[in-house]
């Protein structure tokens, strides 16, 4: 899964991406930090289930109830980041709406 | 381990029995059997059953190789023993089989306690059966935690 | 303990249920081996210390041999009753652990979808 780009919204309104850099000034918005953090997690959730699937599949003598919690941890921390992108992508449109 | 392994445990258990069910009901069937291609009377089998040995639990040596290693906890046939047991001496001179004073032997087989030795098998072999639907039903049961409940 | 296990310690739950299951397979298959003994787990220590680690500790149970049970001439203490009503048991045990960890994931999947 590849980050979101959220350069990819064409519009005049968006803030600056150094803004989204946390590091940058106190009152900068993370949304990019928060959203990179997520899927990275997300990322990383998948990979250890999907390697212990593999392993189940080809015969280790695996646990096979930690792999089907593993395989559904994967799927709420996706689903978790799924919402998170939704309400983060929901927030900028909203903010696109703003007239100044 | 896990749940693949415990079935094989049980598989080995349900054919061990019906391999002593076998050697059993050869037994009762030759009971009065007192001539055989090897001259003498039938000779008694008995069957012996090791388990194999090693840790039961998860460690890195049985992981290894996988499903095809004989999980620890196994049982099999070793071995197929005669019975030592003199046999019967029954007085029938008329029988063809018998030796120069009329005596014939026959098998040292008492059909009763064959009997109980098969009820035994087919004991041990429903119990294992109902665990071999213990274990498939557990590997439902888990796999069931990825359906939406 | 107020709040419901959490799903490192259902997962060790499992775990211990699934050892205990394979301890008792085993005694079945050895019923007529000469000279085996029946083998079990100390559920209730392994239990407290999965709990007391949060479900952390890989744990690896000792497979002790159960005290008490007469032998047979052929040296085999394999009692077919107790492990069949063991079986039942943790076939139970297993079921309901699996029933509390849907539960968990389940209240995560509302939390996260209204949230």
């Amino acid at each position: 899964m590849s980050n979101v780009s959220l350069g990819a919204i064409p519009n005049a309104y968006l803030p600056e991406p150094a803004a989204l850099d946390p590091g940058s000034d106190g009152n900068g918005l993370d949304f990019g930090a928060v959203l990179k953090n997520a899927v990275n997690n997300v990322d990383q959730i998948n990979a250890s289930a999907g390697a212990q699937v593999s392993n189940l599949l080809q015969g280790g003598g695996g646990d096979m109830t930690s792999v089907m919690i593993a395989v559904e941890k994967a799927d709420v921390s996706f689903q978790l980041m799924m919402q998170v992108r939704n309400k983060i992508v929901s927030a900028y449109q909203d903010i696109e709406k703003m007239q100044f | 381990m896990g749940m693949f392994d415990m079935m094989q445990i049980s598989a080995s258990a349900l054919s061990a029995e019906r391999q002593r069910a076998e050697v059993t009901s050869a037994n009762l069937a030759n009971a009065e059997t007192t001539h055989t291609d090897q001259g003498g009377p039938y000779v008694r089998k008995e069957v012996v059953f090791t388990a194999t040995s090693g840790s039961l639990f998860h460690s890195a040596l049985n992981s290894v190789g996988g499903l095809a290693q004989t999980p620890a906890g196994s049982v099999r046939m070793t071995d197929v023993v005669d019975d030592p047991t003199p046999a019967i001496q029954r007085y029938e001179p008329g029988n063809p089989d018998a030796d120069s004073s009329g005596y014939v032997s026959y098998p040292a087989i008492n059909p009763v306690t064959e009997m109980v030795d098969l009820m035994g098998s087919l004991r041990a072999y429903q119990l294992n059966a109902s665990a071999v639907s213990a274990e498939k039903q557990m590997i439902q049961e888990s796999i069931g935690i990825l359906k939406p409940s | 303990m107020s709040s419901p296990p959490s799903l490192d310690v259902l997962q060790g739950y499992l775990r211990l249920v699934s050892d205990r299951q394979q301890m008792i397979v085993a005694n079945m298959a050895n019923v007529d081996t000469p000279g085996y003994h029946t083998k079990d787990i100390d559920f209730k220590s392994a239990l407290r210390q999965v709990m007391n680690s949060g479900g952390d500790a890989q744990l690896e149970p000792a497979s002790l041999e159960l005290p008490g049970l007469p032998e047979r001439p052929d040296g085999n203490n394999v009692n077919i009753d107790r492990e069949g009503l063991m079986l039942s048991q943790t076939q139970l045990q297993f079921q309901l652990g699996v029933q509390l960890v849907k539960g968990q994931f389940s209240q995560l999947l509302t939390a996260i979808k209204e949230g």
